[in-house]
């Protein structure tokens, strides 16, 4: 068994639990195992509280990498947020000036960072650890026929000198990883672009939904597979907001993968909280049940 | 340029054509964390053609944002609706510059001026507390606990805040910055 301290940050475990379920039971089906990290905080988020100041959320997140060294383990974050956040403080205190900022305030509380882990998306640690063939063992049910639009999101990948888990102009590892679950990854025109969850406005989020939305329609896929929390609730919920305000029905189920993966792997539809999502990826019940049993 | 350097100062520029940086603002941004890396942008453009911001909307441009940090046009930049809550935090200009600026870095950066005047859009702030009281960005519902355990899922644990609160606390060491 490979062993990782998992970091489920906020919005998987404290809103959609079913993700982390789906980890949890995926995870050690791959060789892979995972240790909590019990006093961990948000991680901070890169978006809001980085914008208040910049040090703080540094030092906060200095703090949960130091969880992490405790245990002498790499960090596993299932959230493209928590990895940009935790890559980049990484990246960032590798710094000397900095570091040593950021260790006068860890001081206060007795802890020490020394940057002895490695912060990894979920995705990367299933391609390089357990890797593609392992995951297509898993399966006991192919999902053979289904059609799967990707949304890659924009920090698994960006800053690529950061992250460094694949090319950011041209990705492979989603579409292996659907692949090895017997189903069909399909490419859209908007593939590229950003959920736009984090802009403060209304006018440019929805138009750019809009955009990868119909694109995921042109290619008639039956679900948009995505590894971020945020961009499934603005795929989720917002694509109601936006299906409204345009008067379009888009009907694309957003689908987080590990719980594609899990269902792949032979849990019950019923149990993997689909039915919780606003636009319910219907299909994915019915293929269940036509499904050979490879 | 060139009536600058001119001994005679014949045509000596007209008040509103003088351009006056200010360095004041200037400093105060480049003691955020990479707020400095402006400094290196030579107004190439290559971070507009991928901005999405730019694309959707008429008022964002971060070319344009540098080159007002560059000059200091404080006032275009830090005050009530400013043009930086557009940026989607995409990264894509940060691939995409040849002189490692980071644009949506100084743009953080400029965010945390802002904040640090109290000028923060609501749906931001109201995160930003619920961080600072509970540890967690998101507020765990009732419902979410009940589904938790019927998943065999632990309860989540109670973030130990005042270890939080003290790394929050504005550091003596960080001032005389
Ligand atoms: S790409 Fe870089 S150097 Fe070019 S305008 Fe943008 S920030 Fe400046
Ligand atoms: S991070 Fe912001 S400024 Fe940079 S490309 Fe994305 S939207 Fe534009």
């Amino acid at each position: 068994m490979n062993k990782f301290a998992f970091f489920p940050g906020c919005m998987i475990p404290a809103r959609y639990p079913h993700m982390e379920y789906a980890i949890r039971k995926t995870l050690p089906n791959l060789g892979i195992e995972l240790e909590d990290l019990p006093e961990a905080s948000c991680c901070p988020d890169p978006i809001y509280f980085k914008s208040k100041d910049k040090l703080s959320w540094l030092s906060i997140a200095a703090r949960n990498l130091c969880l992490a060294e405790d245990k002498g383990l790499d960090i596993v974050t299932n959230c493209s947020g928590c990895t940009a956040t935790l890559s980049e403080a990484r990246h960032l205190l590798e710094d000397e000036e900095l570091r040593t900022k950021v260790n006068k305030r860890l001081a206060r509380i007795d802890r020490e960072y020394k940057g002895e882990v490695r912060v990894r998306h979920i995705v990367t640690v299933v391609r390089d650890v357990a890797g593609y063939e392992a995951v297509k063992e898993s399966v006991k049910c192919k999902l053979e026929g289904l059609k799967v639009a990707i949304h890659y999101g924009c920090h698994l990948l960006k800053p690529s000198k950061i992250m460094n888990v694949d090319d950011p102009n041209d990705p492979k590892v989603m579409e292996a990883l659907i692949t090895a679950l017997g189903a069909t990854p399909v490419r859209h025109r908007n593939w590229f672009l950003c959920c736009g969850k984090a802009c403060q406005d209304e006018d440019i989020p929805a138009n750019m939904m809009r955009d990868i939305l119909s694109t995921v329609r042109d290619v008639e896929a039956d679900i948009l597979c995505l590894i971020c929390p945020t961009c499934f609730s603005q795929f989720d919920h917002g694509q109601v907001r936006v299906g409204k305000r345009f008067g379009e029905d888009f009907n694309t189920p957003p689908v987080y993968y590990f719980q594609l993966l899990a269902l792949a792997q032979g849990i019950q539809y019923e149990n993997l909280g689909f039915n919780r999502q606003r636009i319910k990826p219907k299909i994915l019940d019915k293929i269940e049940t036509t499904l050979s049993h490879a | 340029m060139n009536r600058m350097s001119s001994e005679n100062n014949l045509d000596k520029p007209k008040e509103d054509e003088i351009v006056r940086i200010d360095f004041a603002f200037r400093k105060e941004l480049a003691e955020k964390v990479e707020g400095n890396l402006a400094s290196f942008c030579y107004q190439c453009g290559a971070c507009v053609g991928d901005c999405p911001a730019t694309f959707y909307s008429d008022d964002f441009n971060p070319r344009e944002i540098m080159l007002k940090v560059l000059y200091g046009l404080e006032k275009e930049l830090i005050g009530e609706d400013s043009v930086l809550w557009l940026c989607t935090n995409c990264y894509n200009c940060t691939e995409r510059c040849p002189q490692d600026v980071k644009p949506v870095e100084v743009i953080i950066s400029l965010k945390n001026m802002l904040a640090d005047r109290g000028i923060v859009p609501k749906t931001v702030s109201r995160i930003i507390d619920t961080f600072e009281k509970t540890g967690r960005t998101v507020q765990l519902s009732s419902a979410v606990t009940k589904e938790r355990a019927k998943l065999g899922l632990k309860p989540l644990e109670e973030i130990p805040m005042d270890e939080i609160h003290k790394l929050l606390a504005p550091a003596e060491e960080d001032s005389g910055k």
